[in-house]
């Protein structure tokens, strides 16, 4: 009877840890991302009204928007920022004894293997960034408003008269 | 019983532990995103960008048009600007992508030590130790230090020379191991010419070949395909349809004989004899042209001893033949003969043919310019090997080549690199050559690399770097220009401060001869862009030289009894460059359609004379050595010739070359790829393994053909019973935009698979190796299927291109239980990856067999992964796979349109194996578009259209063949 009850109990637990290991679905966008620079959208994009391409500055021509390269944070800061918390950024461009800083932002959005999505055209279909990746200018650190599964993807391709053919996507 | 774990709790147990066995492998994709520092302005992340360089697979140098993404290669095409490769490329230039990221690279130098191991070390160490020992071989005389290296383009040359003279030596060996010096000293013979000619297949109407295998290797096979294909297309010539009548005189059946109108047998290396006869037999029938400059008697004294009776015992031509293929020549308005590679008497005799026919400057020309890219002589190289025998070689550097396989067992390489006091290599997967070597150097990879190149007079190509580099290498003409500096010469011998420097220099002044007025750095940019310079070089001029009637050349072929070895390059390794790249080692060999392997192919006569069967392994022995190979039976042969394909038996050069197959190379006399052989047969046997099903296409006629004189009257062959009606049980399909379909002629095909390995270069399709191929679970999404002919009227050779075939009524779909296999609105069969659970019952359900199922995780060795085409899904293990016109393109061009970049209009679309075919056998298009080039294609040739299969399973595919044509026995 002892085994029994043991062998329910393990089975309940590995159960348990399959279905939180299963429901993370690790390739939906993730609320828990903290980034290494406690970078502001609400600051650039809200208060300051940067438009979004103008650091993602691929999404109009490109399958991916691009993350904006670092020269383009120190354009603005430039040497304004000599001291405090940008100073390890800005520095290199002009104590050239520095190496250049390299960012590693943490993904807070990515899509699985199999599907193929492309930012240009959406941006030419007037699609507002916002759509799906929400309110981004009022965040100050970026987190998943809708889950960009498939349902979401054909939803608005729906609504819009865009293809929902499986090879759209998928190939 | 309360003990024991019941049957419902052990299953409960093993449903968990699955599930959690599963966790694991979901680990979630690549979490970081690091931007540029500093943004590269050519690189748009998720863009391609295309760079021009040059091919460097072969002397033929055809210009390519790198893909490169996020700053790797992924893809290789050719550049339509040019008019050698005219924007095709073979499956040699597809594959060189391999031998850049090849897994088996020298990563960093290496030293070898006492014991035979080799040990690396840095950069630093050692050049210092080459640089001494370089400096202590300059100090003990003169000439004491030998490079062999490959053929190079100018500025390499320069550097090469300049490094080697500041070490106070000139030993410099252009190693080109199939080196066309017959052809060159044939020219200078006939001609007084130092340069090679040039051939235009396509302005002749009659080609007769004396073993020159043009389609496979010879020259510039990717030109000479194109030529070929459109000297095949029918043409209206006055009130009839003609097409061009090619002949081929050789011991084997190889491609260039599979797509001629006839094959005639000859004994191996009798083909230049057989060309000598049949000048004799021109001269006697008085088909002598006016223009040539030759008189009938100093002929006929030249040919004296090679009269069509004498020659058809010595050869076993039939004299008839030797007088047919005469005529045939002396008739044409355009005709060209070409002989073998290694022939000289062969070369010496189709040249005196293409003057006396009145040819010269028509079908076969030479080029009004300098010849800049030289093949060291079979003199000089064994004058080369001498001297490291006689102990005058200090140091000796081999770079880029592989003399240790490639060169003849009689000069003995091995035993003189002994003599030598440190050898150099230089290269890029370690070598046969690199096993006898001190100190080992990894190079620039020519897609790594700055180069000029000059692959016949007149032509001036570039070289750029199209890529970062893949391991710790340098380029071979800094590593040189360093050594140079480092010899302390004052003043320095040299300018330059590195080869891109050197490559500018060279080009300053051919900016100053051919584009004075621009400014150096316009003429740079687009000479950059565009690969190189491309003009229309002029033809020069030529006469007869008066020595060319001198000594006829005397009778060369083995002894009349023995059997006779016929070696060839293999169409894909060549002279064994090829083996080391998984891609050339899976396509069939188009022909034998072998895989992984090489097989000595003799007749089933012989075999049963000599006792031996498929598969057998059998020792051959010649006055130079001996191998051992498995046999391949094969009637395509002349009785007396045993053919082995050149490029495999490596012992090193990486996992996919060593330990396959013999090396034909061991066995052959210098210069020459005949001998006379011994073959015995042994106990042990190999299973040559070939993707090929079976031999005939058991009375279901898939690759169809009618002759010529069917064509002019307009009347088509009826293989099959017509189909009733075509029986529709739904409503038919409805495509709003697009109706994606294809056309391909099999009379332009040849064979030659640029189209498999293209396909596998675009669509991540996993290599699966010898042993899965011979399960039948080879992967290719397109082959060549390859059928011998049952009845005697038929073209040589039938085969086809054969890929999804986009079914209008597609049996695959309708059984896939999950609607992975569907219909898109486009036309085509698609198949969705990610919902496609393997039950594989499409597969069972396809006719044309084109589907592959994926039944282990396929695998790319680091670095082969970086060559992965980054806009195909890789699929992974119990995914089924196929064609689908490369949707990734078709899908890229559509929102191009779509986001009004580019307009879709008709040719926007190209998928890779259309691309790739250097026959332009293969037109892609909208069928809902009737003036597209691929319907227009259809409407030309109506009478020879037909689909796969169509009239007895009614699927109605895409892809409409176009018949091949053939000429029925009497027309030949």
């Amino acid at each position: 009877m002892r085994r029994a009850i043991l062998s329910a109990a393990v089975v309940l637990v590995l159960g348990a840890l399959a279905t939180v290991a299963l429901s993370q679905k690790p390739w939906l966008a993730r609320s828990d991302v903290v980034q290494p620079i406690p970078f502001s959208h609400r600051i650039h994009a809200g208060l300051h009204q940067i438009p979004c391409q103008y650091c993602h500055e691929y999404a109009r021509r490109s399958l991916t928007s691009g993350v904006p390269p670092v020269e383009r944070c120190v354009g603005c800061h430039g040497l304004l920022a000599q001291k405090g918390a940008l100073a390890p950024i800005t520095r290199p461009w002009t104590d050239h004894k520095r190496s250049a800083l390299e960012i590693r932002w943490n993904r807070v959005y990515t899509l699985p293997d199999f599907v193929r999505f492309a930012h240009f055209p959406h941006i030419h279909a007037g699609i507002a960034c916002q759509s799906c990746h929400g309110p981004v200018e009022t965040m100050d650190r970026v987190v998943p408003v809708y889950a960009i599964d498939m349902g979401f993807c054909l939803n608005c391709h729906s609504q819009k008269g865009a293809s929902i053919d499986c090879v759209t996507c998928h190939y | 019983m309360a003990q024991e774990v019941s049957r419902r709790s052990f299953l409960k147990l093993a449903a968990a532990a699955g599930a959690a066995a599963t966790v694991p492998g979901c680990h979630p994709a690549a979490r970081h995103l690091v931007p540029y520092v500093v943004p590269d302005e050519n690189v748009t992340p998720g863009l391609p960008s295309f760079y021009a360089t040059t091919c460097a697979e072969c002397p033929a140098g055809c210009a390519v048009v790198a893909r490169v993404r996020e700053g790797r290669v992924t893809k290789l095409e050719g550049n339509p600007i040019d008019p050698i490769g005219a924007g095709a490329l073979c499956a040699r230039g597809q594959a060189a992508l391999q031998e850049l990221y090849n897994p088996d690279r020298l990563a960093a130098p290496r030293r070898r030590e006492a014991d035979g191991r080799s040990t690396p070390l840095s950069w630093q160490t050692a050049l210092g130790e080459f640089n001494a020992q370089m400096k202590a071989a300059a100090a003990a005389g003169k000439d004491r230090v030998l490079y062999i290296g490959q053929p190079q383009g100018p500025t390499l040359r320069k550097i090469t020379e300049a490094w080697l003279r500041a070490y106070n030596s000139q030993r410099l060996i252009a190693f080109e191991a199939i080196n066309y010096q017959a052809l060159t000293d044939a020219a200078q013979r006939c001609f007084n010419r130092q340069d090679r000619p040039v051939y235009q297949l396509d302005a002749a109407e009659v080609i007769v070949s004396f073993g020159a295998d043009f389609l496979e290797t010879y020259l510039s096979p990717v030109e000479y395909t194109r030529q070929f294909a459109a000297f095949r297309a029918p043409r209206a010539t006055g009130a009839q349809t003609a097409m061009g009548l090619a002949l081929y005189v050789g011991p084997r059946m190889n491609l260039t004989a599979a797509n001629s109108d006839e094959w005639i047998a000859a004994r191996p290396g009798t083909e230049g004899a057989v060309a000598m006869a049949v000048l004799r037999a021109v001269v006697d029938a008085g088909a002598l042209g006016s223009s040539s400059g030759l008189d009938a008697t100093a002929l006929r004294q030249f040919t004296t001893g090679y009269e069509p009776e004498a020659i058809a015992k010595h050869s076993g031509v039939p004299a008839a033949a030797i007088r047919r293929i005469a005529q045939r020549l002396g008739q044409a308005r355009g005709a060209v003969a070409l002989a073998a590679a290694d022939d000289l008497t062969g070369q010496v005799a189709a040249m005196l043919l293409n003057a006396v026919t009145g040819n010269l400057g028509g079908t076969m020309k030479f080029i009004d310019a300098p010849d800049l890219t030289r093949a060291s002589s079979r003199g000089e190289v064994a004058a080369a090997i001498k001297a490291m025998h006689d102990g005058a070689v200090d140091v000796l550097v081999v770079a880029g080549v592989n003399p240790v396989f490639a060169l003849p067992p009689e000069l003995a390489t091995v035993q003189a690199m002994r003599r030598v006091k440190l050898v150099v290599w230089a290269g890029w997967v370690p070598d046969e050559t690199a096993e006898f070597a001190h100190l080992m150097l990894p190079i620039d990879h020519p897609l790594e690399s700055w180069d000029d190149v000059a692959p016949r007079p007149g032509v001036a190509r570039l070289r750029q770097p199209v890529t970062r580099r893949v391991f710790d290498s340098l380029a071979l003409g800094d590593l040189l220009l360093e050594s140079v500096a480092l010899a302390g010469a004052s003043p320095p011998p040299v300018a330059w401060k590195d080869t891109q420097e050197a490559l500018k220099a060279a080009w300053r002044e051919i900016q100053t001869r051919v584009a004075p007025s621009t400014s150096f750095d316009e003429f740079w940019t687009k000479a950059l862009s565009e690969g190189g310079i491309f003009a229309e070089p002029k033809t020069a001029s030529v006469t007869i030289s008066p020595n060319a009637l001198g000594e006829a050349p005397k009778l060369d072929a083995p002894a009349e009894e023995s059997l006779a070895l016929a070696s060839f390059p293999h169409i894909f390794l060549y002279d064994g460059r090829g083996a080391d790249k998984p891609w050339l080692q899976e396509v069939p060999e188009p022909v034998a359609q072998i895989v992984w392997d090489n097989w000595a192919e003799i007749h089933p006569d012989t075999a049963r004379r000599l006792n031996v069967e498929q598969g057998q392994v059998v020792e051959i022995a010649s006055r130079h050595g001996r191998l051992a190979v498995a046999a391949h039976l094969s009637p395509r042969l002349h009785p007396q010739a045993i053919a082995i394909p050149i490029g495999q038996g490596h012992l090193a050069y990486g996992r996919y070359a060593s330990g396959r197959g013999a090396n034909p190379w061991q066995v052959l006399p210098a210069g020459r790829l005949v001998a006379a052989v011994e073959v015995r047969p042994t106990e042990r046997r190999v299973k040559l393994v070939s993707p090929l099903a079976p031999p005939s296409m058991l009375e279901q006629p898939v690759v169809k053909a009618l002759s010529l004189d069917e064509l002019r009257r307009g009347v088509v062959p009826q293989e099959t019973e017509p189909y009733p009606e075509p029986y529709e049980m739904y409503d038919p399909y409805t495509y709003p935009k697009h109706e994606w379909g294809m056309t391909i002629d099999l009379n332009a095909c040849t064979g030659c698979s640029a189209c498999v390995a293209a396909c596998y270069a675009e669509n991540n399709v996993p290599v699966v190796g010898k042993e899965l191929v011979a399960e039948g679970r080879i992967m290719s999404w397109i082959r060549i299927e390859r059928y011998w002919p049952e009845t005697p009227e038929a073209p040589l050779m039938m085969k086809m291109p054969m890929l999804c075939q986009q079914c209008g009524h597609a049996p695959c779909e309708p059984v896939c239980p999950v609607f992975a296999a569907y219909r898109t609105d486009e036309g085509l069969n698609g198949q969705v990856y990610n919902r496609c659970v393997g039950t594989r019952y499409c597969s069972n359900n396809c006719p044309y067999k084109v589907r592959r199922f994926n039944w282990y995780k396929p695998e790319w060795p680091h670095p082969l992964q970086l060559q992965l085409n980054p806009d195909v899904s890789v699929r992974g293990a119990g995914v089924m796979e196929k064609c689908t016109f490369c949707i990734q393109r078709i899908r890229f061009a559509e929102m191009q349109a779509l986001t009004g970049q580019q307009p879709l209009v008709d040719g926007t679309i190209v998928p890779a194996c259309a691309q790739a075919c250097p026959a332009r056998a293969i037109t892609f298009g909208d069928m809902k578009q009737a003036t597209s080039a691929m319907m227009s294609r259809r409407k030309l040739h109506a009478l020879r259209n037909y689909r796969a299969l169509d009239e007895d399973l009614n699927t109605q595919p895409g892809i409409v063949y176009l018949r091949g044509i053939y000429r029925e026995h009497g027309e030949v």
